[in-house]
């Protein structure tokens, strides 16, 4: 049975599960979608209720029934690098490879549908907040009378992308940041805008989910709690991410966040303020973890791995890793 | 004017060019230029940054 990495080439993040799968001996096939229909090819025949049928790529035949898991890590839009790329040929593409994909029985991580789900900010913020985490008042506007009046209530402010996607017209980042006492709010009627409180944060914890286990990292906040840097990702200090222990009702909390979500990886930030409470503020459900694993030695491409090649579809073990910090 | 959000926007930052490494399809794994495989060097990866939240976000917007 073998493992199904969709992620591009570049993705070295994929390469440290991939070394695991290897060294285990679990047959792997990684391939990107954009590949579709140049270096990657594929064919299924419905057959007895069902579609069987292989995928290669890079001359590695691989049948669609015979997938043990699918990580869907850093995929490419399907077809995108084909001959003659089109938005009717990525389509066809997307439609025939996930299609027959979610025929195949393999278990997923993480599946499109959940995936999908999951990606709504608003929606995490709910279910976050049904599971017993704390959630920083939050508004989603774009009439500058609402988003004026939040910030009356809320004086200190920050302000992010409601999606967290980046603008590439051209290509620019944007991080989560402070919004000053006298901004204007006129321009929250061009765009959807999410203003937040800010959390005084003294750390950043990343909190990465694996199946059951749960691997945190904490990162103090090397400015102290009034920096204007409040993006964890821009922070220009050496600090490094240092492991930590996960306090209980935040385990159980996040257990049943991934458990309704119907994920088997996420990666969670929180915001630390100074009396040691946890914020949510949001989970990536493909979310980075090589950097993490890099300052720390947590084993979190290692739990990737096993997780991948578990056989058949069977319910996430438990927790048993030494360095799994949840007590 | 522009989106409020975008207000706070930065260049983003490409790390594509200077990644020392260069995808083997045989192994199915990226390969420095004297072979080693690069995902374990993390020294390397610390200092490239390409692991990182900010990395692959040109595409990708789990971070």
């Amino acid at each position: 049975m073998t493992v199904l990495i969709l992620t591009c080439e570049e993705d070295v993040t994929a390469d440290m599960v991939v070394v695991h799968l290897n060294a285990s001996g679990v047959p792997v096939v990684r391939l990107d979608p954009a590949d579709l229909t140049g270096s990657v090819a594929l064919s299924g025949e419905f057959v007895h209720g069902s579609f069987r049928g292989h995928l290669s790529s890079g001359g590695r035949l691989v049948s669609i029934g015979g997938l043990r898991s699918v990580w869907v890590r850093r995929p490419g839009t399907p077809a995108a690098r084909a001959a003659a790329p089109s938005a009717w040929l990525t389509e066809e593409s997307t439609q025939a490879l996930y299609g027959m994909l979610r025929d195949c029985g393999a278990r997923w991580m993480n599946h499109p549908d959940a995936a999908r789900r999951a990606r709504h900010k608003p929606w995490q913020l709910r279910l976050a907040q049904r599971c017993g985490l704390p959630v920083p008042a939050t508004l989603i506007t774009t009439f500058p009378r609402a988003a004026r009046e939040f910030a009356e209530r809320y004086p200190d402010l920050v302000v992010k992308p409601v999606s967290g996607t980046h603008p590439q017209d051209p290509p620019r980042a944007v991080p989560t940041s402070r919004v000053p006492p006298e901004a204007d709010f006129s321009a929250v009627t061009l765009g959807p805008t999410l203003l937040q409180r800010r959390v005084a944060k003294r750390a950043d914890v990343r909190l990465t989910v694996v199946g059951d286990r749960l691997l945190a990292a904490r990162r103090a906040t090397g400015a102290g709690p009034d920096t204007d840097e409040v993006d964890v990702r821009f922070d220009p200090s050496d600090e490094p991410w240092r492991p930590a222990e996960v306090p209980p009702r935040v385990a159980e909390a996040v257990r049943a966040y991934v458990r309704e979500a119907e994920l088997a990886y996420g990666a969670f930030d929180f915001a630390e303020d100074g009396d040691g409470t946890w914020w949510f503020l949001e989970c990536n459900q493909s979310g980075q973890f090589g950097f993490v694993e890099v300052d720390t030695g947590q084993p979190i491409a290692r739990a990737i791995a096993e997780w991948l090649a578990r056989p058949g579809n069977e319910d996430p073990a438990p927790a048993d890793d030494a360095r799994s910090t949840a007590r | 004017m522009q989106p409020f959000a975008l207000n706070y926007a930065r260049p983003a930052v490409e790390l594509e060019a200077t990644t020392p490494y260069v995808y083997d399809s045989g192994l199915q794994l990226n390969v420095l230029l004297d072979g080693r495989v690069a995902a374990c060097d993390h020294a390397l990866l610390r200092e490239l940054g390409t692991t990182t939240s900010t990395a692959g976000s040109k595409t990708h917007f789990d971070d």
